[in-house]
C-alpha cells in the first residue's frame, strides 16, 4: 500500500504564512504608534499646553516668586524650528508660547503681575519665571 | 491550490478593509483627542476665587485698608481690582465681551440675609451658566466657582461669599 502525501510542506507552509502575517500585523502597529506620538508632540499642541500652563502658574503666583519650569519638549522642537529666541514672549497680562515660524499660541492670565521669561543657564531644559 | 490559505489572509480585500477601518478609527480618535483644546477654566475660576480670598482675608482677618472707612466697611469698592492685583484683560479677541465675572458679599455673622458689602465685577451675562455648568450639554458656557470662608475684625465675625465666573469658551471648549 502506498501512502501519498496529499499536503507537501504543510508544516512549513503554516509557519511562513504566519510570521508574514504578524510582521504584516507589527508594521502596521508600528505606524500607528508613531502616528499618534507624532501627533502628540506636535507644535499646535504643545503651544496650547504650555501657554495654558504658564498662564495658570502665573495666576497662582505671589510678586517675587521665580517659578522653573521643565519645557525640555518644547525647546526641542522650538530649537529645530529656528524660534528659539521667540519661544516665550509676555506681554502686559498675555502669555504667548511659539514653536513653529507660523504657529503661537497665546492664553491671558488675570494675576496683576509683571512676569519675565529667561532659560536657565544651569539647566537648559528649564524655564524661569520671575514675578515681580 | 498550494499556499492557498496564507495567500487569502495577506492579499484578502477583507483584510484590507480591516486595517483601513481600524487605521480610520484609530486616526478619527486621535484627531478628536489632540483636536479638542484643554480646557483649564474650571482652574482658573478657582484660582481666581483663591486670589480673591487671599486680598480680602489674609491668615482669618479682614484686610482693614481694604474695609475700613471711618469705621464702616465700604473701602474696597473702588479700584477693587487694583487694590487686589486682578487684571480683566483679554486676548484682543475676546475684547467685546468681557471674560470674567465676580461677585463678593461679605456677611456679619448676626446678619446674613443682608450683606455688609457686596461688589459686583466683570460680566453679569456669565451667571446664568452657573445652575447648569455640570450638564455636558452647556460645557461651551462659563465655568463657576463659588465659596464661604469666615473671617474677622475687631471681634466681629463675617461670612465672606466668592463667585468667580470664567468664560474664554473658544479657547477651551471645542
Amino acid at each position: 500500500m502506498e501512502i501519498v502525501n496529499s499536503f507537501p510542506n504543510k508544516r512549513g507552509t503554516i509557519l511562513v504564512e504566519n510570521v508574514v502575517f504578524i510582521i504584516l500585523n507589527l508594521v502596521f502597529l508600528g505606524i500607528l504608534i508613531l502616528f499618534i506620538m507624532k501627533q502628540g508632540s506636535g507644535a499646535v499642541v504643545l503651544e496650547q499646553s504650555y501657554a495654558k500652563q504658564i498662564a495658570l502658574l502665573v495666576d497662582s503666583a505671589k510678586p517675587g516668586m521665580k517659578i522653573s519650569l521643565n519645557m525640555k519638549e518644547a525647546i526641542e522642537l522650538a530649537e529645530k524650528n529656528n524660534v528659539l529666541d521667540k519661544m516665550i514672549l509676555v506681554n502686559g497680562n498675555i502669555v504667548t508660547v511659539k514653536l513653529s515660524e507660523k504657529g503661537g499660541h497665546s492664553y491671558s492670565f488675570f494675576n496683576d503681575v509683571e512676569a519675565t521669561a529667561y532659560r536657565d543657564q544651569n539647566n537648559p531644559d528649564l524655564y524661569v519665571f520671575i514675578i515681580n | 491550490m498550494i499556499n492557498k490559505k496564507g495567500t487569502d489572509k495577506i492579499i484578502s480585500i477583507y483584510w484590507f478593509v480591516i486595517l483601513i477601518i481600524v487605521a480610520g478609527g484609530i486616526f478619527a480618535m486621535v484627531s478628536v483627542f489632540y483636536g479638542s483644546p484643554y480646557d483649564v477654566r474650571a482652574i482658573e475660576a478657582e484660582l481666581l476665587t483663591n486670589k480673591i480670598a487671599d486680598c480680602l482675608s489674609y491668615g482669618g482677618g479682614l484686610d482693614k485698608e481694604l474695609f475700613i472707612d471711618a469705621d464702616v466697611l465700604k473701602g474696597f469698592k473702588e479700584n477693587f481690582l487694583e487694590l487686589c492685583k486682578i487684571n480683566f484683560n483679554v486676548e484682543e479677541k475676546f475684547e467685546n465681551e468681557p471674560q470674567y465675572y465676580l461677585k463678593i458679599g461679605v456677611f456679619a455673622i448676626d446678619s446674613l440675609n443682608t450683606p455688609a458689602v457686596s461688589l459686583v465685577e466683570g460680566n453679569r451675562n456669565l451667571v446664568a451658566s452657573c445652575n447648569v455648568q455640570e450638564d455636558k450639554e452647556f460645557e461651551k458656557l462659563a465655568k463657576c466657582n463659588k465659596r464661604k470662608l469666615y473671617s474677622t475684625l475687631n471681634d466681629q465675625q463675617y461670612l465672606i461669599e466668592i463667585l468667580s465666573i470664567v468664560k474664554k469658551t473658544q479657547e477651551n471648549v471645542k
